[in-house]
């Protein structure tokens, strides 16, 4: 066995985020380590990786009994970690990042850039991943940013790699190349640990798979003795049961977008004669690789760019002119894309974050002064509604795991009770058990005769929720769909910005 | 306007110049490494005042040049160990640093010699004046080049030699690393922080040595906060340079260019508005440069 941990138990105070967990791995195999967030996989493999220490067990690599003090000690056993967050430096380009730590010199002191190039080419051969060694990482999409990473870590010659949440951040045409090179890496050798909640995952690349729940190790078994169904049930304790969802009639126009046209730096524009509009009681969703100007869209709508030319209506009036507040008391509700980014302020407490947009309701402020009373238990009753699991109201919004701040933020962006919610990717990187919860706010949403754009780069999730389908490639409208004229194959077509053959539906 | 008026606005220019280019080095490198070092001003100050009270005791200028750079070094110790290493405000520490100084040496000089105001003594000895030979007899170069110390054309050397670490040896790239992302080069080996403290301790050195020039090159005397704003105008021409040591180089020469024109037209004009000249200079270059960098941000953003 090249490497085992045995009995690993963390305590955090009273928390244990890993119970007696073993863990073992082959040389050579692709052992996936799945479970919701909060399970203790990150726990467990920070302790792997030297970042925290164990509150009581140990780690044998090829038996020898180790001691890992900082990730410097495990990168000298050669363990490297592909991190969820990127550690890299942005304005440098490729082959520096690569090389870092252990640049190659010239005359003693001075840094030979074509070598570190010429290293990364090499590196990029050998492990069949092209990237081109002059880039700028910044410049480069998350896809290949993720690549140097993998290249760093193989640069560091590790043996064992650990792969950290990899496809969160991903869109599914990159995730399809990353699978691809995890599955080259364990052919040439290397030894691969997988932390993933997607399951689609697991079945393509894993030879093995553990399930761990509330930090135990639930099972492991070999990927041909499981499935899907078995292993979401082991990872959430309960069956996921399918959805029904009712029709509905649909009422009113809520949001109209007519003829939107946002015009770039270079002329080109980034949505061109973009028209859509969603009816009051109806999910409408927008289906598309990320990128073809759904960001963009958001931003016209909730007032952070202003618009070339054509027109927003909410309930009939014009937004266009008004400024982000006014757009929100006109009723348009908006969980953002990037929780961090756009959706709360990390620093801030629970009860900020969950007031922001509330602040003028009577229950929270009174002639500009705060009612701490009332907010207090605004937000209590939002984190209870919720299921936000917390370490209390004045913790910090950053602190929170992300399945757990995405409910948050949901929470805030509905209890709104406007007439339209703009959702962006308001599932990603969250658990099952999270997602079915958010999904279901969705539908409640659209329960109560509101309006509902979602926008999602994940293709399933629009063709469960949606009873309308716009597909928007290159800023424009590609094609729209009903719930049941929709099918996978269809919609894929125009997202690649293909020609769709039938007719175009409604 | 004739060759010789020019020329002798070049000279001034170059010696304004110098303290200035030093002082935005030291402040181009610690935003190198993502600190924000307001002390400048102290850093500087020091140096002009034990420079001088060693030179009064010593009559030796090589000490006196050690002094006024060991106690910038000291102030910028004390900047990083406050705000580095225990992350105090930056803002907090920067003016009550500079305040600090300010009083001290004030204070410090009427303990010593009983003065106020001034220290100025015939005995003190300045720094050595180059007029190169061959050069000196051209007339306009001669007259541009003329009467300066060795520590005007030093700085330049200086600023090249940041630029040579800073973008081409292994160590400078990971000191640029810190600033760039100091988790990230942390999660690689990296002293992160040791990098950090030395850096400002390296610009309150380079700031001694600027704060050298003030008090022991053209004039030779210290009075008080004879610095004037020197510290800050030098923040202003580091960001002006985008903390780039050789684009520093310019943008210095162009502060001491308004610093050089002030007082020449301090004849013409009242003294009290030439000598503005320089500031007005800073908030409309850093407009200008804000306005740039504003604009560029956006084009990405769209």
């Amino acid at each position: 066995m090249l490497l085992e941990m045995k009995h690993i138990t963390k305590e955090y105070g009273t928390l244990r985020a890993n119970d007696d967990v073993d863990l073992s791995l082959r040389e050579g195999e692709i052992l996936a380590v799945v479970g919701e967030n909060g399970a203790g996989k990150s726990t467990l493999m920070k302790i792997l990786y030297g970042l925290e220490k164990p509150t009581e067990g140990d780690i044998y690599i090829n038996g020898e009994l180790q001691k890992f003090r900082s990730p410097h000690d495990a990168m000298a056993k050669k363990i490297g970690m592909v991190q969820q967050h990127f550690m890299l430096l942005q304005p440098c380009t490729v082959a520096e990042n690569i090389v870092y730590g252990h640049e190659p010199k010239k005359s003693g002191i001075f840094f030979d850039r074509k070598r570190a190039a010429a290293i990364t080419k090499e590196l990029c051969e050998k492990y069949g991943l092209s990237i081109d060694p002059s880039l700028i990482v910044s410049n480069c999409p998350v896809g290949l940013q993720q690549r140097v990473e993998i290249l760093k870590v193989l640069y560091q010659d590790a043996s064992i790699i650990i792969f950290d949440e990899p496809s969160a951040v991903l869109t599914p045409q990159e995730v399809g190349e990353l699978l691809k090179t995890i599955k080259k890496l364990a052919s040439m050798g290397k030894s691969i640990i997988i932390i993933t909640h997607k399951l689609s995952e697991v079945m393509e690349v894993a030879d093995r798979v553990m399930v761990m729940r509330q930090g135990k190790r639930i099972k492991e078994m070999a990927k041909s003795e499981t499935s899907i169904e078995e292993l979401s049930f082991l990872m959430v304790g309960r069956h996921i049961v399918e959805r029904k969802i009712p029709p509905q009639e649909t009422t009113g126009t809520v949001l109209d977008v007519q003829d939107l046209v946002l015009s770039g730096s270079d002329k080109k524009n980034i949505l061109d004669h973009f028209s859509i509009h969603v009816d009051a009681g109806e999910i409408v969703g927008i289906a598309g690789v990320s990128g073809n100007g759904q960001s963009e869209l958001i931003e016209c709508i909730t007032g952070l760019t202003q618009i070339t030319s054509g027109d927003i209506l909410i309930c009939g009036k014009t937004i266009v002119g008004k400024t982000v507040g006014e757009r929100r008391t006109a009723g348009c509700a908006c969980i953002p894309e990037d929780r961090y980014l756009w959706g709360c302020a990390k620093q801030a407490t629970l009860t900020e974050t969950s007031i922001m947009a509330h602040q003028r309701e009577p229950a929270i402020s009174r002639y500009g002064i705060l009612n701490t009373k009332g907010i207090q238990k605004f937000t209590s009753g939002l984190l209870e509604r919720y299921d936000v699991r917390s370490g209390g109201l004045s913790q910090k919004t950053g602190e929170l795991s992300g399945g757990n701040l995405q409910k948050m933020i949901v929470a805030r962006e509905i209890e709104l009770n406007s007439n339209l919610l703009i959702a962006a990717e308001p599932t990603r990187g969250v658990d099952i058990g999270a997602m079915e919860f958010i999904h279901s706010r969705l539908l409640d949403k659209r329960a109560k005769g509101d309006a509902v754009l979602l926008i999602s780069s994940e293709l399933t999730e629009i063709m469960t929720l949606s009873d309308r389908i716009y597909v928007i490639y290159d800023g424009k409208v590609a094609g729209e769909f009903r719930k049941q004229d929709a099918t996978e194959e269809s919609l894929g077509i125009l997202m690649m910005g293909g020609e769709s053959n039938e007719p175009k539906a409604v | 306007m004739n060759w010789e008026y020019i020329a002798s606005i070049v000279n001034s220019t170059l010696r304004m110049t110098t303290p200035i280019l030093l002082a935005a080095l030291g402040s181009a490198i610690c935003s190198k490494v993502g600190v924000f070092n307001i002390a400048l001003e102290a850093q500087m100050l020091i140096a002009t005042f034990f420079s001088i009270v060693v030179n009064y005791f010593t009559r030796n200028v090589y000490l006196s040049v050690l002094a006024g750079i060991f106690s910038g070094a000291l102030i910028g110790y004390i900047v990083a160990v406050l705000q580095v290493k225990y992350r105090a405000a930056d803002m907090v520490i920067g003016t009550s640093m500079n305040l600090l100084v300010s009083g001290a040496t004030s204070f410090l000089l009427y303990l010593i010699f009983g003065l106020r105001g001034k220290l100025v003594d015939s005995s003190l000895v300045s720094l050595p004046k180059i007029n190169l030979p061959l050069i000196r007899d051209i007339p306009f170069l001669g007259r541009m080049l003329e009467n300066l110390t060795i520590i005007d054309y030093l700085a330049y050397v200086i600023a090249i030699l940041m630029f040579i670490y800073l973008y081409k040896t292994v160590s400078g790239f990971r000191t640029l690393s810190v600033g760039i992302n100091k988790e990230a080069s942390e999660s690689l080996g990296t002293k992160a922080l040791r990098i950090q403290m030395s850096v400002v301790t390296l610009s309150g050195a380079l700031c001694g040595l600027g704060g050298v020039v003030l008090s022991m090159g053209q004039v030779t005397m210290f009075t008080e906060n004879m610095t004037s704003g020197r510290g800050f105008i030098a923040m202003a021409a580091a960001s002006l340079g985008v903390s780039h040591p050789l684009l520093t180089i310019v943008s210095s020469l162009f502060f001491g260019l308004c610093q050089s024109i002030g007082s020449a037209l301090q004849n013409v004009i009242k003294s009290q508005l030439t000598m503005t000249l320089p500031y007005i200079a800073t908030i409309l270059a850093l407009m200008l440069s804000g306005w740039r960098s504003l604009k560029s941000k956006n084009g990405r953003s769209i």
